[in-house]
């Protein structure tokens, strides 16, 4: 099992009483598996993933990584968040190569690895420009480039795509099926989108709020490539999408897909 | 263009209604020397080399003086800022310190080093420490954080953290306390000259030039003093823009 959570409690102190972001999470997620984690904001949902990446050590319960309790950050676990996060006065080179900063290549072997990863994501021609100087998509580009240059087993992703616009989130939805297939990778990724979630994943995991547990886990047996006009795609979209029909709900910000 | 047209319409101004009212008898006249009077006075101090040696000894002292206490106060900040040891056992002295203003230090540097170089360069470094230690660590201490989870999610060696995004990140502060510091520490120096005065450097002179009742003379360094601190601000600020050219690049999308 790539990740093993039981009983995984979170609470935030505050002012007064703890405040219980998630309870009695019970999850294992298989390796190579493709997960989407959804939920209203404020479920918990992108709480969970900074557990899962290690950013978050403050939890009771059991979260297990391949074996092994999560105390911090893993090489083998890659993260990349909503927005790029690239810093902005490196080059996008020196950006993924702080990934290998840690590690013991040498300056050339790190460049062609660089060159390679960027190249696989067309961005062979902005390898030495600055962020500033890119889309936001590309940015995002060069934000998987950078989690995955260590060849990472796991990769973790807060929203990556609900910043970008719909012709560029499609495509990169496109690229990241593609990278998870040929590198093998397993995939949680946290999105606000049903859609997405049903596009992209092997399971759905929903997530109630006030405190976040697990509501449903949904598997999405549909071959893919999966198309949205599919009736079998609509359906498991609306079954999904009745988990949240409920009359306390805010006007969904769960139908912006 | 035109804005900078503007700009000179006054001192332009200033200047004419300065000549005309040293033309308005000799009472006046020995109060504000006319235009003439000071370009004289400027060929002469030129000629005799008395001029170019005052402006070295002030610059130079303002130099060493920045190097040393913006130096001191750039690690000072920045030790501070990664090491919370060293804030907690530094931090509030220096706060402490640095309520107490320049000009309090005096008698205290006078006592201590005696009035010669040694408390005139103190004076400096002493001005552009404070600037420069506070804006190094108000750099670090604000960088985003997300760029520290980044750093984690990338288990960044320290050495890395610190030049990679600790250094960059606390740039524009650091550039904005040199600045604070470059005007300072040219204060400082012509001050220090006017408190400890002995040995050359502009400040001295114009005290000299008080004493002997040379007006033209005092203006003279008056002027050079404004010209040369206008000059170093301005060379401060193209270096600033220089070293954070990453921010305005134009964005292509």
């Amino acid at each position: 099992m790539t990740f093993h959570l039981k009983h995984l409690r979170k609470e935030f102190a505050g002012d007064g009483a703890p405040r219980v972001v998630l309870d009695g999470i019970d999850l294992d997620i298989a390796g190579g598996e493709f997960v989407a984690i959804v939920g209203r904001s404020g479920c918990g949902k992108s709480t969970l993933l900074r557990l899962l990446a290690g950013l978050d050590t403050e939890y009771t319960g059991v979260l297990l990584h391949e074996g092994a309790p999560v105390r911090g950050t893993d090489l083998r676990r890659g993260v990349v968040f909503q927005d790029a996060r690239l810093f902005p006065w490196l080059t996008l080179a020196d950006n993924v190569d702080l990934a290998l900063a840690g590690g013991t290549l040498s300056a050339r072997e790190r460049r062609a690895l660089i060159e390679e990863r960027l190249a696989g994501f067309g961005l062979r021609d902005y390898i030495d420009a600055y962020p500033k100087a890119i889309s936001g998509g590309m940015a995002q580009r060069v934000a998987f480039a950078r989690a995955l240059v260590n060849r990472p087993s796991v990769l973790l992703l807060d929203e990556p795509f609900s910043a970008l616009d719909a012709l560029t989130r499609g495509r990169l939805q496109q690229e990241l099926l593609a990278l998870w297939r040929r590198e093998g990778l397993t995939v949680v990724i946290v999105t606000h989108d049903i859609e997405e979630a049903v596009l992209l994943a092997d399971r759905v995991i929903v997530l109630d709020q006030h405190p976040g547990c697990v509501k449903r886990i949904q598997r999405i047996d549909l071959p893919r490539p999966r198309r949205r006009g599919d009736p079998a795609f609509g359906a498991a979209h609306d079954s999904l999408l009745a988990e949240f029909d409920n009359p306390e709900a805010e006007p969904a910000d769960m139908l912006a897909a | 263009m035109s804005r900078r047209w503007k700009g000179a319409l006054l001192p332009l101004l200033l200047l004419a209604a300065w000549q005309w009212e040293s033309q308005r008898g000799a009472v006046y006249a020995a109060l504000f020397p006319s235009l003439q009077q000071i370009g004289a006075a400027a060929l002469e101090l030129w000629r005799s080399e008395e001029l170019q040696g005052a402006i070295e000894a002030s610059l130079a002292r303002a130099c060493i003086g920045l190097v040393i206490g913006g130096a001191a106060g750039i690690a000072g900040g920045l030790l501070m800022a990664l090491s919370r040891p060293v804030d907690s056992l530094l931090g509030p002295i220096v706060h402490a310190l640095r309520q107490v203003p320049l000009f309090a230090w005096i008698p205290l540097i006078g006592v201590w080093l005696g009035s010669g170089e040694a408390s005139r360069l103190f004076v400096v470094e002493l001005s552009a420490f404070f600037p420069c230690l506070l804006n190094a660590y108000e750099g670090v201490a604000n960088v985003d954080r997300r760029y520290l989870e980044v750093a984690q999610v990338l288990r960044l060696p320290l050495a890395t953290r610190v030049r990679r995004l600790a250094l960059p990140a606390a740039l524009p502060g650091i550039l904005t306390g040199l600045s604070h510091a470059v005007a300072l520490a040219w204060i400082a120096a012509v001050a220090s000259e006017l408190l400890f005065a002995s040995g050359p450097g502009l400040g001295n002179s114009m005290l000299m030039a008080e004493a002997g009742a040379r007006m033209d003379v005092v203006l003279l360094c008056t002027a050079v003093i404004g010209l040369l601190g206008h000059a170093m601000n301005s060379i401060t600020a193209r270096l600033g823009q220089r070293l954070l050219r990453w921010r305005d690049v134009e964005n292509g999308s």
